[in-house]
């Protein structure tokens, strides 16, 4: 799917008005747009949403061996998903050049600035460390994916809690949720990052651009910084110039900014924790906004189960029965030809399982061939089987145990007897 | 990385060159002949070999075609002997999917592409030895390669790895500094105007010193831009010499 | 192997909201106790040569898992749900175009498949596509002792013995698509049919509800 191309009137007004310092939105230049964050019902589950960008982080550990020249570290591994929910220009598996370039910046962000403590996920020095895998989904592209997706990768692994673990010696224990409560990541600092558009060649600035601004940006500064007013990495894109007092005044903003939302994540964190405590039921379900229309919420509900029983009886007594004598179908077992054999009678004789079992102890053609003579007699001997599925193959396997379809045309006592003589014939050939 | 002091108390670094002083540049131009460009650049340790084709008619994706600008088309590989382990993927993973787009953005900005409509200019530049500030070599390497292509660029695009330590910049990081935990800026320049084509920084790095630290890169890569400069001109000598001029 | 009483037999607590997201065409996120998936509809839109149908649409199902990659379990969930889809919508009406659905799991707590059929349901709604009739899912476990469960929970499902997952059409509450999983008669099989569809009518209702909602305001 194609994303539809920008007009060029379009264009054309969103530069004109950016000139005259007016936004789509109604933004101030260094305004941001609303953010919301929320949490899921597991630990590490994240939904953030800036204006109407929206995006889903998941957090999830596992013990692997570690990397070999760094044995006492634990492992960090990143991965932004463009779901194609996002924006019809996202396709499923591509490696499209947006996914390498956010995916980068977020390792380098997160990564390279060491904002959590990869040593205190080591457990066994060598041989078995935590790896930290941080999923981001992107559900809705409205612009500026970088910041949602930081926000969002950064609260998550702060709401995120690993198994506790106990070392006695040797012997390694990994206690789950119930036995032990699980403990959070020791995290240094929550680095953030702004991203900054520009437009005609560096005149103008935008911060938080929204996805029409995008489109007609020149470029973008990212500004990735934590309260501590440290900047943890910075990333022009786009072939724009910029000017150094151009950098330092987006720092600045930045630093302003990242405070800003660095308390609204730990007052969303607060309050989860206390709804956590409190013991409601916290999750995606609780965040439907109930007052939307949109939105509609039914209680837990019976279902009504009053003529279930005689609705299934009725059903599987009409089913058209399936026919007395069915025809053994001949299943050659995969890798054993036929050539030479001829295949099974297919008049509805009936064959026995001892039989077959001697047939595939013997695993040899010619054999095979004497006990379906055998066989051939004993047709005349039994009835009324259901039917059996001949194997003909050159296995030597001991025990095989041959099920029966179940026919529900007789009445219940007639196939208990069936059944019994089934087994007792299945005893019989595991005898042998 | 206790143990390893990165500048002493002297000022001296690990290789004993001064905080602000950069590595010995020797570079060559028009390596290959049948390449429209090529260069050889070695910042100290690290090696880089640059090819320019172009510009040439579109290939691949034709719908890629701009109708005002040239495409330019960067590949970035490091060879697999470039690093003391061998490389086990040279490329199509992420880093160098990255590092092609930051070179192909650099250049974008520098080359003028208004020139040639509906055209490619392909760039591929391979790291042969890697001891640190693999990007910035790629970029001067990329430099010398475009001009001996004869492809009109704005300026030179010169691009210097710049860390932080102990209150002082230090121009022109090597592998053991860079890996040594050093917050690194790596800043690609257009001299004469004092733009910056690209400007990349990881690892932490208090913001009051970002000013200081982009100046030192900024310094350095007008450092670096003479010596291209004297490299360019002394190419051109050679070449008139030749032919007789 | 018979049904005793209605305790187990009850629907989780149900949650839906449409018209979540703003670049899909329609989207619904669906909420079945503690499990959710988040729907999108893109379409009918331009299809790529390949691809195309000359005289329907051609439609595709992509199932996000919220950790990893896809992997071959949620191919084959993404053909059950293509399936039934394709059932139900009037592809007809819009040849050599595209329609695809995307669905993300937020959470799994059980009965992950039903849930997201009925976000597709929903979001196909939303998304204003032409449909012959409504389908909803519903998942039934039988668990150890025999007893029918409906809408499993995860802890449920583990412990079942038999898991099924059926569609159920709108009109004549008959079965779209059926996924099982584990060993059951013919008995246990129809029994649960006849409450997938029992429950089925609840489910109904509530898309009615939800939609008789969501255009209140305008039928005023």
């Amino acid at each position: 799917m194609k994303d539809t191309p920008l007009a060029n009137c379009e264009r054309d007004f969103l530069l004109k008005a950016i000139e005259e310092k007016k936004r789509l939105d109604g933004r101030q230049t260094y305004d941001y747009r609303k953010i919301k964050i929320t949490f899921g019902t597991d630990y590490g589950c994240c939904f953030v949403d800036l204006g109407r960008t929206r995006v889903m982080a998941q957090v999830s550990c596992e013990l692997v061996a570690p990397k070999e020249n760094r044995p006492n570290e634990g492992i960090m591994f990143f991965n932004i998903e463009l779901s194609p929910m996002a924006s019809p220009a996202f396709e499923q598996g591509r490696q499209s050049e947006l996914s390498v370039k956010l995916n980068r910046q977020l390792e380098r962000c997160l990564r390279n600035s060491k904002c959590i403590d990869t040593e205190s996920l080591c457990v066994v020095s060598g041989e078995k460390v935590w790896q930290i895998r941080v999923d981001v989904h992107m559900l809705n592209h409205d612009g500026n994916l970088m910041d949602a997706a930081s926000i969002a990768a950064i609260t998550a692994l702060c709401h995120f809690r690993r198994p506790d673990v106990a070392i006695q010696g040797d012997e390694v224990t990994v206690f789950s949720p119930e036995e032990r409560d699980p403990i959070p990541l020791s995290i240094y600092h929550m680095p953030i990052s702004v991203s900054f558009s520009f437009f005609q060649q560096g005149t103008y600035l935008l911060v938080d651009p929204c996805e029409r601004e995008e489109r007609v940006m020149d470029g973008l500064l990212m500004i990735a910084m934590n309260k501590h007013r440290e900047i943890c990495s910075i990333q022009s894109s786009g072939g724009i110039m910029l000017l150094k007092d151009q950098v330092m005044r987006c720092s600045k903003i930045a630093s302003v900014k990242v405070s800003e939302i660095t308390e609204l994540i730990g007052k969303a964190l607060e309050n989860d924790k206390k709804a956590r405590k409190a013991g409601g039921r916290c999750g995606f379900a609780e965040s439907i906004p109930q007052e939307r229309i949109t939105a509609l919420k039914m209680e837990e509900s019976p279902v009504e189960m009053m003529d279930v029983t005689e609705r299934a009886n009725d059903i599987v007594q009409k089913a058209e029965a399936p026919p007395q004598t069915v025809p053994s179908p001949v299943v050659p077992v995969p890798g054993v030809g036929q050539v030479g054999q001829g295949l099974q009678n297919t008049w509805g004789l009936e064959d026995d399982d001892e039989e077959e079992e001697e047939e595939e102890e013997n695993g040899n053609r010619g054999e095979e061939q004497e006990g379906k003579a055998s066989k051939m007699e004993k047709y005349e001997k039994e009835e009324s089987r259901g039917g059996d599925v001949v194997e003909i193959s050159d296995s030597e396997e001991e025990e095989v145990v041959i099920l029966h379809p179940e026919t529900s045309d007789k009445a219940p006592v007639n196939t208990g007897s069936r059944s019994s003589s089934h087994q007792k014939g299945a005893a019989k050939s595991k005898k042998k | 990385m206790a143990g390893l002091e990165l500048l002493s108390d002297q000022g001296y670094r690990l290789d004993g060159r001064k905080a602000t002083e950069l590595r010995k540049v020797q570079a060559r131009m028009g390596v290959f002949a049948q390449a429209d460009g090529s260069a050889y650049l070695e910042q100290g340790n690290t090696k880089a070999l640059a090819v320019v084709y172009g510009p040439h008619e579109m290939r691949g994706s034709r719908s890629r075609t701009l109708h005002d600008r040239a495409v330019i088309n960067c590949q970035y590989s490091m060879a697999t002997f470039s690093t003391a382990e061998r490389k086990r993927r040279p490329h199509g993973d992420r880093k160098s999917t990255e590092m092609s787009l930051h070179l192909k953005q650099t250049f974008e900005a520098a080359v003028m592409t208004q020139l040639y409509p509906r055209s490619q200019i392909d760039i591929y530049v391979k790291i042969l030895q890697s001891d640190g500030g693999n990007y910035s070599v790629c970029v001067n390497a990329a430099t010398l390669a475009v001009i001996d292509a004869g492809i009109p660029m704005r300026d030179y695009v010169c691009a210097c790895t710049v860390g932080f330590v102990d209150e002082t910049p230090l121009a022109d990081l090597c592998y053991a500094e860079e890996s040594g935990g050093v917050s690194s800026l790596a800043l690609a320049l257009l001299p004469r105007g004092g733009q910056i084509a690209l400007l990349q920084m990881d690892a932490r790095l208090h913001q009051d010193h970002l000013e200081t630290l982009i100046e030192a890169a900024m310094t350095a890569c007008k450092g670096v831009s003479k010596v291209l400069d004297e490299v360019v001109r002394q190419h051109l000598q050679e070449v008139s010499v030749l032919t007789g001029e | 192997m018979e049904v005793c009483g209605s305790s187990n037999v009850s629907l989780r607590e149900f949650g839906c909201e449409q018209s979540l997201l703003s670049r899909p065409d329609g989207s619904a996120s669906f909420i079945q106790g503690d499990t959710s998936v988040l729907a999108g509809v893109y379409g009918p839109a331009e299809v790529k040569v390949s691809k195309e149908i000359y005289d329907r649409a051609t439609l595709e199902v992509l199932i996000q898992p919220k950790v990893g990659l896809p992997s071959v379990r949620e191919r084959s969930q993404e053909q059950c749900v293509r399936e039934t889809c394709e059932a139900s919508l009037l592809l007809s009406l819009h040849p050599r175009s595209s329609l695809t659905l995307i669905l993300q799991v937020l959470h799994d707590d059980g009965s992950l498949l039903s849930c997201a059929l009925n976000a597709a349901c929903m979001a196909l709604m939303d998304a204003g596509l032409p449909m012959s009739c409504l389908f909803c899912g519903v998942t039934c476990a039988i668990d150890t002792d025999g007893q029918i469960i409906t809408d499993p929970t995860a802890a449920q499902e583990k412990e079942s013995r038999a898991l099924m997952t059926f569609a159920i059409d709108s009109t004549e509450r008959r079965v779209l698509m059926s996924s099982t999983k584990g060993s059951f008669t013919v008995h246990e099989l129809q029994q649960c049919i006849a409450v997938s569809q029992k429950a089925s009518e609840k489910i109904f209702q509530f898309y009615r509800d939800s939609v008789r909602r969501r255009y209140s305001k305008t039928l005023e």
